[in-house]
């Protein structure tokens, strides 16, 4: 049995060696469609992962008929609180309000002298958590806040919301259908470049199917092979995915508008780091065994 | 060894079949000829024979084992009985002499050592001991020729085929050749010789079936044997 698979992987490197030419072909097709699928998903997540924070600025402001008396305001706020979308609750007093205007204002203040404070209305200012900073989240913080609150006015960015919305959908429709066509238009280059790798090698299968090998003996080299040349494959597209990460994704980004100085990018974590190798060594295998189906015919 | 009866072969269901109601025996440790000219169906009989194809009609016994019938995964078992030489030599150019050979019982399985011993033994048979590490097409066709029978003698097989062995090789090399094909009927391996080159029989005479348009027109014995 050992010496079965001493044979095997014997047979699958000196296959590898007689063949250098194929097998770069082999390794670097997968590499190169492996990187382009990563990269499309590293793409999407630091998207998402933008996007996400430009909704921490989403809040639900209440504009308030009357302002709150002093000992309503505990139990009020309490009440806001236990909406479970609700994170924070801020009341914003007229007092509180002519305040912020007029550091607004600036060097402008002294417009604002002999105004009646309370002329601004009080509000509530709701903080969301972030799974329900978006339409319906928002929608059902109203229903709450109507039914407790006599609301003169509702402020909640609804245009840029729903603008926002339309992104994030179209985002994830691109991404489903852009990386649906990559991972397709990956599957079918790498399972050809096998295919003309084997087609080279078909004279090889034949003679082995006449020497009397069994199809088990003749796939199991070439499926090693595949998983070889896949594994070399997934390490080559995740080396060149973190050396462009490092010296030329973050290092430009870091200096374009769109990244916040608190932003980081985020890289593929540990677990999808493996699942891109693993993906590989598949690819090689099934892509190997697939082709082999066309030319081995016992 | 070998028994035919009514054996029939199409190549599509419209076309003239290749082979025509085959009903032939053939002892163990027979040496013959299967002539004819191009088309007679000759190399369609050799490839029913390893299983490469299956007949449309009829029945083929191998070492009393129905191959007419016989399933996939039973075939390399069924190859292993029989060697097979072409006239294209069939040699992997990008392994050296010694590998080509220990190929066959490298897939049969064989232990290294066993392998190694055999195909020193075979390659010595056939006189090419001294290429071991050449790679066929450093060799002459002859010489090719000899590394392909020292292939598909090398697993003892029961019966050896070959499809018109000769036909790239000149007299003399051919000549060489025939010798190691009596050699190996001698020590008891059936043999099937396709070939339209008569002066083959007039020097080493022996059993030809002469086929013609897929039929069986001839079958003679040597006289003097």
């Amino acid at each position: 049995m050992l010496d079965k698979i001493r044979y095997f992987i014997l047979r699958a490197l000196r296959n590898m060696r007689q063949w250098p030419f194929l097998c770069s072909a082999s390794i670097l097709t997968m590499a190169i469609a492996l990187a382009i699928v990563a990269t499309f998903f590293l793409i999407v997540v630091n998207v998402e992962q933008l996007a996400s924070r430009w909704t921490r600025e989403i809040q639900v402001i209440a504009y308030l008929q009357k302002p709150v008396a002093t000992q309503n305001l505990a139990a009020l706020t309490k009440k806001l609180k236990s909406f479970p979308e609700v994170e924070s609750v801020n009341y914003v007093s007229p007092v509180d309000a002519m305040q912020r205007f007029k550091k607004h204002l600036g060097a402008d203040a002294s417009l604002l002298e002999g105004v009646n404070p309370k002329l601004l209305p009080a509000s509530f200012e709701l903080g969301l958590y972030s799974a329900y900073r978006n339409q319906q989240g928002i929608v059902r913080v109203i229903e709450q806040l109507e039914m407790s609150l006599d609301v003169d006015d509702l402020r909640y960015g609804q245009k840029w919301l729903k603008r926002f919305n339309d992104f994030v959908h179209m985002l994830r429709f691109i991404g489903i259908v852009l990386g649906g066509f990559l991972l397709f238009a990956a599957l079918f280059i790498v399972s050809n470049t096998i295919k003309l790798t084997l087609y080279a090698r078909r004279d090889e299968l034949e003679i082995m199917a006449l020497v009397g090998a069994t199809m088990r003996f003749i796939k199991i080299p070439f499926m090693l092979e595949g998983a070889i040349q896949g594994l070399l494959g997934g390490l080559l597209a995740l080396a060149f995915l973190a050396l462009s990460f490092v010296f030329v994704i973050s290092r430009s980004l870091s200096s374009f508008w769109l990244t916040p100085t608190d932003f980081n990018l985020l890289f593929l974590t540990m677990n999808q780091q493996v699942v891109l190798v693993a993906a590989g060594v598949i690819l090689g295998v099934l892509g190997s065994l697939s082709s082999l189906r066309r030319f081995v015919r016992i | 060894m070998i028994q035919l009866y009514n054996v029939s072969k199409k190549y599509g269901s419209d076309s003239a079949a290749a082979v025509k109601n085959l009903t032939l025996q053939v002892g163990k440790g027979e040496f013959l000829y299967i002539t004819g000219a191009s088309g007679a169906g000759k190399t369609t009989l050799l490839r029913m024979l390893y299983a490469a194809e299956k007949p449309t009609r009829g029945q083929i016994l191998i070492d009393r084992q129905n191959v007419s019938r016989i399933r996939s995964r039973q075939i390399p078992f069924l190859r292993r009985k029989i060697g097979v030489v072409f006239q294209d030599f069939k040699l992997l150019q990008s392994r050296t002499v010694y590998e080509n050979v220990a190929f066959a019982l490298e897939a049969q399985g064989k232990k290294r050592y066993e392998v190694s011993k055999k195909v020193y033994q075979v390659l010595k048979e056939v006189g090419l001991e001294h290429r071991l590490q050449r790679k066929p097409l450093e060799l002459s066709g002859g010489e090719q020729q000899r590394i392909a029978i020292a292939r598909a003698l090398v697993v003892d097989p029961l019966i050896l085929l070959a499809d018109e062995p000769s036909g790239n090789l000149d007299q003399e090399v051919t000549f060489e050749i025939m010798d190691l094909f009596k050699r190996a009927n001698a020590r008891g391996t059936t043999i099937l010789l396709a070939t339209h080159d008569h002066s083959l029989n007039q020097r080493f005479p022996r059993r030809v079936l002469t086929l013609d348009q897929g039929e069986l027109v001839g079958d003679q014995q040597p006289l003097h044997l």
